[in-house]
């Protein structure tokens, strides 16, 4: 049911997380510092997010299934949590990344209304 | 559910976890494990925050904050029991006034009508500017043209008052009967609940006699009886059959006993006479009461022009049937709603000014909330929380009160009225609208009086408050200012209720103060309708005896001084005018023949009333049938047409210019409210019984004792002289007096309690501020009493204060009330809505109350001790 694609993200940053999540499980399954570390280190530090802000949009996937929880251990044997991509994450991470590039080129044409001449 | 719970019981663990692995990395990266931890810390933000907005992802959270929040409210609210039980009981008085009213205006306002569509119901009225009447029966002449003529109703329908007697069914009974045209059940869209009503065909002279019972009567008089359809009755002595029943709801018009056909005879078209005819109407769809009456008013000029003689200045007025039942009673009781509802408002801004007098307490405990991560809307949910709790706790008490007002209400309802038309009410009910009502105030007044000291705590900086020492700055010097205003607005609006009330009083005294023009103490009065069939007009001679008979076994009554009798009783309303001509003067133009209430008397009746003979002679028992016909004029008639004081031995033509019928005035007497206190006198005429001896009898009896007790000896005379003479009404003549200011007396009484409330808590408001101002500058009244002030400056400090507040709020409620109380000019009498005098006086005593409520906070402020002063805080 959430899956279906007007379901419109409150706030543009809100969903942006999301999906920056739902991006870097794609990989397989990781645990919660280690999502932010990935997303900073992918992001070449441009995206600063504050850390505690991760574990609202964690749950916040989870109670969609939009990912799934499972205990392991980590690489130095401490026992994790690891959040993995659901088969209807995963659908979604396709539906937020096409919306992602339409929003962006349309935003981008607006910036750059030349460039939108010189392509077409 | 349960995921949710598992998730959440780990989120801590996963936090720590998490701070674990960033410390670790920043110690990887070269920090102290010190530096780490806190680098680490900052990076992840406010833990509190991060854990509650995780919370509230699996949504039910409100509920635990609400739980949680009702929790702390009521800790808080414990703890302050002093503040709690004024601001309860404050909003228990201001939400139980407006519900105690409201459920008064729910059941005789807004109460379902049993008709089809009652909102296009309207009653067609006669007015006419020559005789200063706006709301008189018109002629049956009028009404055919108007059913011809009018674009903008559906169907109109006449109606007229017809009382019978009914025989036959153990002792004679007086019924209030109506004549309905066939149309008008059809019109009002009501069925009846046995039978059916009339057809056209029975609506024609000489058609079978038929009659419609009403449910009250049909179960009374004829206890139910379910073989009722087609069952003989005798009416005025002919054979009537019972075609049906209508249902238990409808009163229409109220009190009504039975509906019989109008039968209008054909000839009844070209009369334009006789003013009988009630027109109900129904609008066309998409037609509005304006636009009706602007094509009724036209039409009414084409029928002036056409029928100058009878019709000249008479118009329409059209009146919603809504507005028509609720009658006298509508306007009172909306300025009463508006009243209380000004209450309601004060008592608000009394428990939003103590909330903010307590924020300013609790800023610190508020701060270090936002500071421990409580977000803005967090903090204003709490407060609001607390603000609900209070107004819940006023409402519930605020219902319990109104239930209670209401039974009282009730029993102070003008009901059962003769000469003021209100609707009856036997109960007020305390149904799902006045709950819904009670509610709605209830969380409106929660959310009014607390949403500006939670957005003035929640929304202050915490750091801010934090840094701020206890002294010096004035942290709530913003709310100060905020109370103020509240303080000017309840003073605004007492000042406002003050008024109201003092004009409706003013209006009251000028009403009984008025001259009735008769000494209705020690006064019975006795009405009877003579049955058209055993006293008909062509035999003139028996009803005179039976008046005779009836007044000499009155007088022989033990305890009774003199005996009279009239047409009606004075302030019952009837109302039936007849032209006439003054010998010697120039025919007047038609359409201005002069014209006079056409009433009778017997020998007696103006001595028993106590009214007095001015000039010339009453009448005596020599003024007979046959002898020299004579009349007596009131003061208003000799005024207008008789020159004033030489109307004694002037002549009236009864009768028309070709075939004159003189009467000699021979007596004038003074002015008598026949229509109630309030309404003009208009010129009447009196004629001896004798010499026109009408089927509507009044007897007037004056007694040594108490005239209740003679009540019924009175009747039995009646029935002495005739046995199936029913009595209509008897009662003692104050009753009738005390009735017809029932209504005012009743609506001052609650409009002034209203205002006494009012005053009362702007009051405790104004007091409320001032013993805060001055606890709150203490220090600088210290500091200034150090520096040479004497006890008389801070007197003069602090009731200044004080006395800037108040005169700002009487300017402010002077001008809101002059603008108010123009709503209200209808139901006043004999005083202007901005009437000076009771606007000064109002804003002396609300100023002088409130000074008086300074003044002991001042008096506080001249006892400081300068020493313990500057050492405080």
């Amino acid at each position: 049911m959430s899956t279906k694609e007007h379901r419109e993200p409150i706030e543009l940053l809100q969903g942006t997380l999301d999906l920056l999540i739902l991006r870097t499980l794609l990989l397989g399954p990781v645990h919660g510092h280690a999502i932010a570390k990935a997303i900073e280190f992918n992001s070449e530090d441009v995206l600063q997010v504050e850390q505690g802000s991760l574990y609202p949009a964690l749950h916040r996937l989870i109670k969609r299934r939009w990912i799934s929880v499972e205990e392991g251990t980590s690489e130095n044997n401490r026992r994790a949590k690891f959040y993995k991509l659901t088969i209807k994450g995963r659908r979604q991470l396709a539906i937020e990344t096409r919306k992602w590039d339409k929003l962006a080129g349309a935003i981008a044409r607006i910036l750059r209304p030349t460039k939108q001449e010189g392509e077409s | 559910m349960r995921r949710r719970k598992r998730m959440l019981e780990e989120l801590d663990e996963d936090i720590r976890d998490h701070i674990a692995r960033e410390t670790q990395d920043n110690i990887e990266r070269g920090m102290s494990p010190e530096e780490a931890r806190y680098t680490a810390m900052r990076k992840f933000g406010n833990v509190t925050r991060v854990k509650e907005e995780t919370r509230e992802v699996w949504s039910v959270v409100w509920l635990e904050q609400l739980i949680q929040d009702t929790r702390f409210g009521l800790r808080m609210l414990r703890k302050s029991p002093g503040f709690t039980a004024i601001a309860i009981l404050t909003l228990a008085l201001g939400i139980g006034a407006s519900t105690s009213i409201f459920s008064v205006v729910n059941a005789v306002l807004l109460g379902d009508l049993p008709y089809k569509d009652p909102s296009r119901l309207a009653m067609i009225w006669g007015t006419n500017a020559r005789h200063g009447v706006n709301e008189t029966p018109v002629s049956p002449g009028d009404f055919f043209e108007w059913k011809q003529r009018n674009t903008a109703f559906q169907d109109i329908a006449a109606s007229y008052d017809n009382e019978v007697t009914l025989t036959g069914t153990g002792n004679p009974q007086l019924l209030i009967g109506y004549a309905f045209s066939s149309n008008y059940f059809t019109i009002l869209g009501v069925a009846p609940e046995l039978g059916r009503t009339f057809s056209a065909k029975e609506d024609r002279p000489g058609a079978a006699k038929v009659a419609v019972l009403s449910d009250k009567l049909w179960r009374g008089t004829f206890h139910a009886d379910p073989q009722i359809l087609g069952r003989p009755i005798t009416l005025d002595g002919e054979p009537y059959s019972v075609i049906g029943v209508m249902p238990r709801s409808f009163d229409y018009p109220q009190g009504v006993q039975l509906w019989m056909p109008a039968a209008l005879p054909d000839s009844a078209a070209s009369d334009y006479q006789q003013y009988y005819i009630r027109v109900m109407a129904r609008l066309k769809p998409g037609v509005s009461i304006a636009q009706a009456q602007a094509q009724m008013t036209a039409l009414a000029l084409q029928i002036d022009a056409e029928h100058p003689a009878t019709d000249t200045e008479n118009g329409v007025n059209i009146t919603p049937l809504r507005r028509e039942l609720a009658g006298d009673i509508q306007t009172p009781l909306l300025v009463l709603l508006g009243a209380v509802g000004f209450v309601l408002l004060i008592a608000c801004a009394n428990v939003a000014s103590l909330l903010l007098a307590r924020a300013t307490t609790r800023h610190k405990e508020i701060a270090a909330c936002a500071a421990l991560g409580a977000s803005r809307g967090r903090l204003l949910r709490q407060f609001l929380t607390e603000s609900l709790l209070l107004s819940l706790a006023g409402g519930a008490l605020g219902i319990a009160l109104a239930l209670w007002c209401t039974k009282f209400l009730v029993s102070i309802f003008p009901n059962d009225i003769a000469n003021l038309s209100i609707p009856r009410v036997e109960n007020i009910p305390t149904n799902v609208p006045v709950l819904f009502f009670a509610l709605a105030a209830t969380v409106l007044t929660g959310v009014l009086f607390g949403v500006v000291p939670a957005m003035q705590s929640a929304c202050a900086n915490a750091a801010d408050v934090l840094k701020e020492s206890g002294r010096g700055a004035t942290p709530g010097s913003r709310s100060a200012g905020l109370r103020r205003i509240l303080v000017v607005g309840e003073i605004a609006l007492s000042l406002v209720l003050l008024a109201g009330a003092g004009l409706l009083i003013e209006s009251f005294e000028r009403v009984v103060h008025g001259s009735l023009g008769f000494q209705p103490d020690r006064v019975l009065g006795v009405e009877v309708f003579l049955a058209a069939n055993r006293y008909p007009k062509n035999q003139p001679d028996k009803r005179r005896s039976f008046v005779r008979d009836v007044l000499q076994r009155m007088k022989s009554l033990p305890g009774v001084q003199s005996v009279g009798a009239a047409g009606t009783l004075p302030l019952t309303g009837f109302w039936g005018p007849t032209d006439f001509l003054v010998e010697g003067q120039a025919l007047p133009k038609p359409g201005e023949t002069p014209n006079a209430d056409n009433r009778f008397a017997t020998p007696g009746y103006f001595s028993t009333m106590h009214i007095s003979l001015l000039r010339g002679r009453d009448f005596t028992e020599a003024d007979r049938d046959g002898g020299r016909r004579v009349a007596i004029v009131d003061e208003t008639l000799a005024r207008q047409y008789l020159g004033g004081s030489s109307a004694v031995g002037k002549r009236l033509n009864l009768g028309t210019p070709d075939k004159p019928e003189w009467w000699e005035v021979v007596g004038e007497v003074s002015n008598l409210k026949a229509f109630g206190l309030e309404r003009p006198d208009l010129p009447t005429l009196y004629r001896p019984y004798e010499q026109l001896p009408v089927g509507l009898v009044a007897f007037t009896i004056r007694t040594a004792g108490d005239p209740a007790a003679l009540l019924n000896s009175a009747e039995q005379a009646v029935w002495e002289v005739d046995k199936d003479q029913p009595v209509f009404q008897a009662l003692p003549m104050s009753t009738l007096a005390a009735q017809s200011v029932a209504l005012r007396r009743v609506s001052t009484m609650l409009l002034a309690g209203f205002a006494a409330l009012a005053l009362l808590l702007a009051t405790v408001g104004i007091y409320g501020v001032m013993a805060y101002s001055v606890a709150q500058r203490t220090h600088e009244i210290g500091t200034r009493m150090a520096l040479g002030a004497e006890p008389r400056d801070i007197m003069r400090l602090v009731l200044g204060q004080g006395a800037r507040l108040t005169a700002f709020g009487v300017i402010v409620g002077v001008f809101a009330a002059l603008v108010l109380t123009r709503f209200m000019a209808s139901i006043l009498f004999g005083v202007s809505a901005s009437n000076p005098a009771t606007f000064v006086g109002v804003a002396i005593l609300l100023t002088s109350t409130a000074l008086t409520a300074c003044y002991i906070p001042a008096r506080r402020a001249m006892r400081i001790d300068p020493m313990a002063a500057l050492r405080y805080e």
